[in-house]
C-alpha cells in the first residue's frame, strides 16, 4: 500500500505522512464520486447534445408562431403537447430553450479556454519567477479584480454591438484576472517544493520547469476552476440580456428577459429558461467541486462519529492507565482500518512505559483510543480504557471530559501547533486551572510561575507575557509540559515529545519529563519510533507492529533477550555507534502491514527471516515468562543483542 | 570554535570548499550569517559527513555548493573550475556534474509525472553518451533495487518513502555525477527503511564511485556512512576529521556535547548537561570570537576576543577551539 498520497497542490510534510496512516487514501479509481457529480455529468452532457444536434433533433422549429404551426398558443401552459409551453408569440419554449444552448456552450467554452489558458500562463510564470515579475503581475491582477468589469462590459458593448465575437473577447479579458490569481497561488507553493529545486539542480531550464514541473500540477485546480467560471459566464450573460445587451442568438437570458413583462399571468415563460439556466450553472459548479475533491483526499469527508461496543472489564491491580483487549476500528470510504487491533496495556503510578513503533504502526493511534480524539473519523472502539478509575470508553460524557482535564496531562509532538499562537503563554497555563479546578485568577498566575520554573524556563515572569513564537522550539515543549502539569495529572501522555527538537535539547527534555514524572509519582505512556529514548527513560515497554503489540515487558529485559522477531530487526536496523564505519546494517526487507486488510496468522511474517507456513496461517499466542510477553511462533533465543549497551548500565 | 581556517584543505581534492559563506537579508536591515568561512574538501570516492543540529547552516553549505543558494563569497571548485564564478548557461552546465538528494524523498517527486520521466529527466535535458538510454534508466533502477519492469508506469504516490527515496537516487545516477549531495536522505524514514537505504548508498558508493557530501543530524547514521565528518556550529566549522578519530577521541566540546546528548549512547562522555548550556544564540547576531562560547564551560575571555582556527591535534583531526579536550 502507498503509505503516502500527496493532493497535486497541497504541501506534503513528513508529519502529515504520519498523518496520512488516519486517512488511508484509497485509489482514484475507487474514490465514490458521488450522486450529485452524476446529475451534474449527466446534464451537461445532454446540454452537449442539444447544442451539436439541436438540427437533427425532431423538435419544433424555434421561431415558427402558434399560429402557422396550430400546435403551440400564445402563452400556452406546459403541457404533453408543448413541454414548456408557449411563450408571448406562440412559439414553442422548449424548442427556443433548446436553441438557447448551443450560445451558452460556445460562449462558455470559449472564453474559460482563453481566460483559462492566458491566465494560467501569466499565473504560473508570475509564481514560479516571484520577484519583480510576480509583484508587477500581482498588482495589474489586483487593478483589474477591483475595476468594475460588468460596467467595461456595457459600455464597450454599447459602441460594439452584440456579435457574439465582441462578447468571447471582452468576457475572455475580464477572466483573466481570476485564473491567474489562482494559478499564482498554486504555482508559488509549488515551486517552494522539493521537486522544483530537484529539477533546477538537475539544469533543467526554467522553461522546462515551467512545462514540466509545474503546469500539470495546476491543471486539475485549473480544470476545476474553470467549471465554476463556466458557470459565471452564463450568469453574467443573463445578466446583460436582462439590461438589453444580449446577443443577436437566441439565449436564456434573453428568454428570461422576454418573460419577464407577462410574469405575472404567464410565469412558465420566463422561470423555465430560468430553472434550465439554475440548472446548468448549478451543473458545472458540481462538477468543478467534484474534480477538486477527486484530487484533495483529506476532503473526503467522513462523518465524525465516536462508537464504542463490548463491555469493560475489571482493573485487577488499580493501575492509573489499565487498556484491555482494546480494539480501534477507523471507519473510512476505503474501509475499515483495523488501527488498533487487541491491545492490552497497563501503567501503574510512578512508572512509565514506552510504546514504540515505526510510523503507520498504530502507535499514536493507541494514545488517541485513550482520549478519544480522532479528528475527523467515524471510529468504534471495544474493549477498556480505564484512567484513574474512570472507564474512558462509557462513562457519562461530563466525567470523561473531568478525567481528561484534570488527570490526563498532553504533551504532543510539536509544540508550536499545540500552542495557540495568538495568546500568551500566561492565558495558555492559568486557563486549564482556571475552568477544571475552579482555582482564582491569582492563584493561578503564581502557580504558572512555579510551573514554569519547574520545568526550567529562565525569567518567567518576562515568558509568561509573551506568546509560543517568540520561544525558541525547546522553549516551547517546556510550556506544553508546564501547560500538561497544571492539573496535577495522575497521567502524563507524551507522544514523540522530542521528535520535532534537537539532539542536544532533546536529552533535556526527556530528562525534564523522566525527572517530574519520577518525582510526581505520575504514570507515564511514552510513545516513539526511536528505540534508543525509551532506554533510559521508561520502566516497561511496548513493540508495536500492524496495529498490534508484539511484545511487552520491562524494558531492561526487552533490551536485554528480546524475543519477538520484529523487535530484534528493530533493534539491528539502527546504526549503532560502537560498531565501526561501513558496517553493513541488518535490514527489514519489504514495508508494514496494510491496517486495511490485515492478513491471517503474524502480522509480521512476510517480512519475517525466521518465518515458516504456520506463521502465514496461524496467530501466535501470547507466550509469557516473568512479566515478558510476546507474540511469536519462533521466537529469537535468549542471547543479548548489542543496542548500544547492555540496558543495565542505562536503567534507572 | 566558531572555527576558520583552510589548512586542512587538501591538493587533490575533487570538490573544495574554500572559506565559502552565505548570508541573508534579514528584516530592518539585519543579515542572517548562515555560513560564515566553510572550508571543507572531498576526495574521489570519498564520503563527507557534515553534521550538526538545525541552524549550523549544514544544509545551507550543501545548497549553496549546489548553488541553490546565492554564495556571498569564497569559492567552490569541482575538478579545479571554479563554480561560483558561473551564472546562467554556465552554471546549468555545471549542474550537470552534481546531483542532489533531498529530504523529503515524496515532495522530491513531481506527482503528476511517471517514474520513467522521472527518472529519465537528466539525460533528456543533456543527452547520455550512452547508446540505449533505456537499457541505462533500468540498469540503474536495477541497482537502486526498483527493477521490476511495472515501475517505470506508475506514479510517486504508488509508493513508500522509501521506494521514493530510490527513485530519487536513481534520477541522480542516471546523471552518473561526479559529487552527490545528500540532504538528510534518511531523516523522513522508518528506522527499518533507514537500514535499506544506508546499505543502498554503501554498495552504490563501490559500484559507481560515488563521491558523496552526507548531510545530517544524526550522529550514528554519519558514522555508519562517512569516510570522514565535519561537525558544525552556527555556521562555523568545529572539528573536521576521519570518521574513525572523531568518534574514538572527540576533542571540540560541541562535538563532545553532541555525542553525549545521543539517547543510550556508551562513549566514554560526562552527562551532556555538564558539556552544553543554553540555547542557541541568534544567527543574527552571533557572539563574537567563538560562536560556541556562551554556551560551553571551558570558555575564557581568549574565546570572546579571538576566533580559534582549525588546527591538527592528530593526522586529519582538525579542531578549532582554544581549549581543546
Amino acid at each position: 500500500m502507498a503509505l503516502v498520497e500527496p493532493g497535486p497542490t497541497g504541501v506534503k510534510t513528513a508529519a502529515e505522512a504520519v498523518a496520512a496512516v488516519d486517512h488511508p487514501p484509497a485509489d482514484r479509481s475507487s474514490r465514490q464520486l458521488g450522486v450529485l457529480f452524476w446529475f451534474a455529468a449527466g446534464w451537461i452532457l445532454l446540454l452537449v447534445i442539444c447544442a451539436v444536434f439541436r438540427d437533427l433533433l425532431p423538435f419544433r422549429d424555434p421561431d415558427a408562431l402558434g399560429i402557422r404551426t396550430r400546435e403551440v398558443r400564445k402563452f400556452e401552459d406546459p403541457s404533453w403537447n408543448a413541454w414548456f409551453g408557449g411563450d408571448g408569440q406562440g412559439r414553442d419554449q422548449f424548442a427556443r430553450v433548446v436553441q438557447g444552448a448551443r450560445p451558452a456552450l460556445i460562449i462558455g467554452i470559449t472564453v474559460t479556454l482563453i481566460g483559462g489558458f492566458i491566465g494560467s500562463a501569466i499565473g504560473v510564470t508570475s509564481g514560479y519567477l516571484r520577484g519583480k515579475v510576480d509583484t508587477a503581475t500581482t498588482v495589474v491582477i489586483d487593478i483589474f479584480l477591483a475595476f468594475p468589469g460588468l460596467v467595461l462590459l456595457i459600455a464597450v458593448r454599447a459602441s460594439f454591438g452584440n456579435s457574439m465575437l465582441v462578447f468571447i473577447v471582452l468576457f475572455s479579458i475580464t477572466s483573466i484576472p481570476g485564473y491567474a490569481r489562482i494559478v499564482r497561488g498554486a504555482s508559488f507553493a509549488l515551486s517552494e517544493r522539493d521537486f522544483v529545486d530537484a529539477a533546477e539542480a538537475m539544469g533543467a531550464t526554467k522553461r522546462r520547469v515551467l512545462w514540466k514541473e509545474l503546469a500539470p500540477n495546476v491543471a486539475i485546480p485549473v480544470l476545476s476552476f474553470a467549471f465554476i467560471g463556466f458557470a459565471l459566464v452564463i450568469v453574467a450573460e443573463g445578466g446583460l440580456a436582462f439590461i438589453g445587451l444580449s446577443l443577436d442568438e437566441v439565449t436564456w437570458g434573453k428568454l428570461i428577459a422576454e418573460g419577464t413583462g407577462d410574469i405575472k399571468d404567464h410565469a412558465h415563460v420566463s422561470l423555465i429558461p430560468a430553472t434550465v439556466m439554475f440548472l446548468t450553472i448549478l451543473a458545472f459548479n458540481l462538477a468543478g467541486d467534484s474534480i477538486r475533491r477527486l484530487y484533495s483526499p483529506r476532503e473526503v469527508a467522513t462523518q465524525r462519529r465516536l462508537r464504542v461496543e463490548g463491555i469493560a472489564d475489571v482493573n485487577p491491580d488499580g493501575s492509573v492507565l489499565h487498556i484491555s483487549d482494546l480494539y480501534t476500528t477507523l471507519h473510512t470510504p476505503a474501509g475499515d482500518v483495523h488501527a488498533v487491533d487487541g491491545v492490552s496495556l497497563s501503567v501503574r503510578a510512578g512508572q512509565a512505559l514506552g510504546v514504540v513503533g515505526e510510523s503507520g504502526s498504530g502507535k499514536t493511534m493507541i494514545l488517541r483510543s485513550i482520549v478519544g480524539a480522532f479528528a475527523l473519523s467515524d471510529v468504534t472502539r471495544s474493549g477498556t480504557v480505564e484512567v484513574a478509575g474512570v472507564d474512558m470508553l462509557r462513562a457519562p460524557r461530563g466525567q470523561v471530559l473531568r478525567t481528561l482535564g484534570t488527570e490526563i496531562g498532553m504533551v504532543s509532538q510539536n509544540p508550536l501547533t499545540a500552542l495557540n499562537p495568538v495568546r500568551r503563554i500566561e492565558s495558555q497555563i492559568i486557563e486549564p486551572m482556571m475552568v477544571h479546578r475552579g482555582t482564582s485568577k491569582a492563584q493561578a498566575r503564581e502557580r504558572a510561575l512555579e510551573l514554569l520554573r519547574l520545568v526550567g524556563i529562565p525569567a518567567p515572569e518576562r515568558r509568561l507575557r509573551e506568546y509560543p513564537h517568540q520561544l525558541s522550539g525547546g522553549m516551547r515543549q517546556r510550556v506544553t509540559i508546564a501547560i500538561a502539569l497544571a492539573n496535577e495529572p495522575k497521567l502524563l501522555l507524551a507522544d514523540e515529545p522530542t521528535t520535532a527538537l534537537d539532539v542536544t535539547v532533546q536529552d533535556q527534555i526527556l530528562r525534564l519529563l523522566s525527572g517530574l514524572q519520577q518525582e510526581r509519582e505520575m504514570a507515564m505512556v511514552l510513545v516513539t519510533h526511536d528505540l534508543a529514548v525509551v532506554k533510559g527513560f521508561t520502566d516497561s515497554v511496548a513493540i508495536v507492529y500492524g496495529g498490534q503489540v508484539v511484545e511487552y515487558g520491562p524494558t531492561s529485559e526487552i533490551f536485554a533477550n528480546p524475543r519477538h522477531r520484529y523487535t530484534v530487526a528493530l533493534m539491528q536496523s539502527m546504526p549503532d555507534l560502537d560498531l565501526p564505519s561501513h558496517s553493513e546494517l541488518i535490514t527489514i526487507d519489504g514495508s508494514p502491514p496494510s491496517l486495511l486488510r490485515p492478513t491471517p496468522g503474524c502480522r509480521f511474517a512476510a517480512r519475517c527471516p525466521a518465518a515458516q507456513d504456520v506463521c502465514h496461517s496461524l496467530t501466535p499466542a501470547a507466550s509469557e515468562r516473568d512479566d515478558h510477553w510476546f507474540r511469536c511462533h519462533f521466537p529469537a533465543e535468549i542471547t543479548p543483542v548489542s543496542v548500544g549497551a547492555p540496558a543495565d548500565s542505562e536503567a534507572d | 570554535m566558531a572555527g576558520t581556517g583552510n589548512g586542512h584543505l587538501r591538493e587533490d581534492a575533487l570538490l573544495q570548499v574554500d572559506e565559502l559563506v552565505v548570508e541573508f537579508p534579514a528584516r530592518r536591515k539585519q543579515v542572517v550569517h548562515a555560513v560564515s568561512g566553510v572550508s571543507f574538501d572531498l576526495a574521489k570516492g570519498e564520503t563527507l559527513g557534515i553534521v550538526g543540529e538545525s541552524g549550523c547552516g549544514k544544509t545551507t553549505t550543501g545548497r549553496a555548493v549546489m548553488r541553490l543558494e546565492r554564495v556571498t563569497s569564497g569559492s567552490v571548485r569541482l575538478n579545479g573550475a571554479d563554480l561560483t564564478a558561473l551564472d546562467g548557461e554556465g552554471l546549468r552546465q555545471a549542474r550537470r556534474a552534481m546531483q542532489m538528494i533531498f529530504q523529503d524523498p515524496v515532495s522530491s517527486l513531481n506527482p503528476s509525472r511517471r517514474v520513467r520521466d522521472i527518472v529519465r529527466e537528466g539525460v533528456d535535458i543533456w543527452g547520455s553518451e550512452r547508446p540505449n538510454i533505456d537499457d541505462w534508466v533500468a540498469e540503474v533502477l536495477d541497482s537502486v533495487g526498483l527493477g521490476d519492469e511495472g515501475v517505470l508506469d506508475r506514479r510517486p504516490h504508488e509508493f513508500s518513502g522509501g521506494q521514493c527515496q530510490r527513485i530519487n537516487i536513481a534520477r541522480a545516477l542516471v546523471m552518473e555525477p561526479d559529487v552527490l549531495i545528500l540532504d538528510e536522505p534518511v531523516s523522513a524514514l522508518d528506522v527499518s527503511v533507514q537500514a535499506q537505504i544506508l546499505n543502498l548508498l554503501e554498495g552504490l558508493k563501490t559500484k559507481f564511485g560515488l563521491t558523496m557530501m552526507f548531510i545530517s543530524h544524526d550522529l550514528a547514521v554519519v558514522k555508519n556512512i562517512s569516510d570522514r565528518v565535519m561537525v558544525m556550529y552556527l555556521g562555523k566549522v568545529c572539528e573536521i576529521s576521519n570518521t574513525h578519530d572523531l568518534y574514538a577521541n572527540p576533542t571540540h566540546p560541541y562535538s563532545r556535547a553532541l555525542l553525549a546528548s545521543i539517547p543510550g549512547h556508551t562513549l566514554d562522555l560526562p552527562p551532556a548537561g555538564e558539556l552544553i548550556s543554553g540555547e542557541l544564540p541568534s544567527p543574527l547576531d552571533p557572539p563574537s570570537g567563538c560562536r560556541f562560547r556562551t554556551r560551553c564551560p571551558r570558555a575564557t575571555e581568549l574565546c570572546g576576543t579571538e576566533e580559534p582556527v582549525l588546527n591538527e591535534v592528530e593526522p586529519d583531526h582538525w579542531v578549532a577551539c582554544h581549549h581543546p579536550e
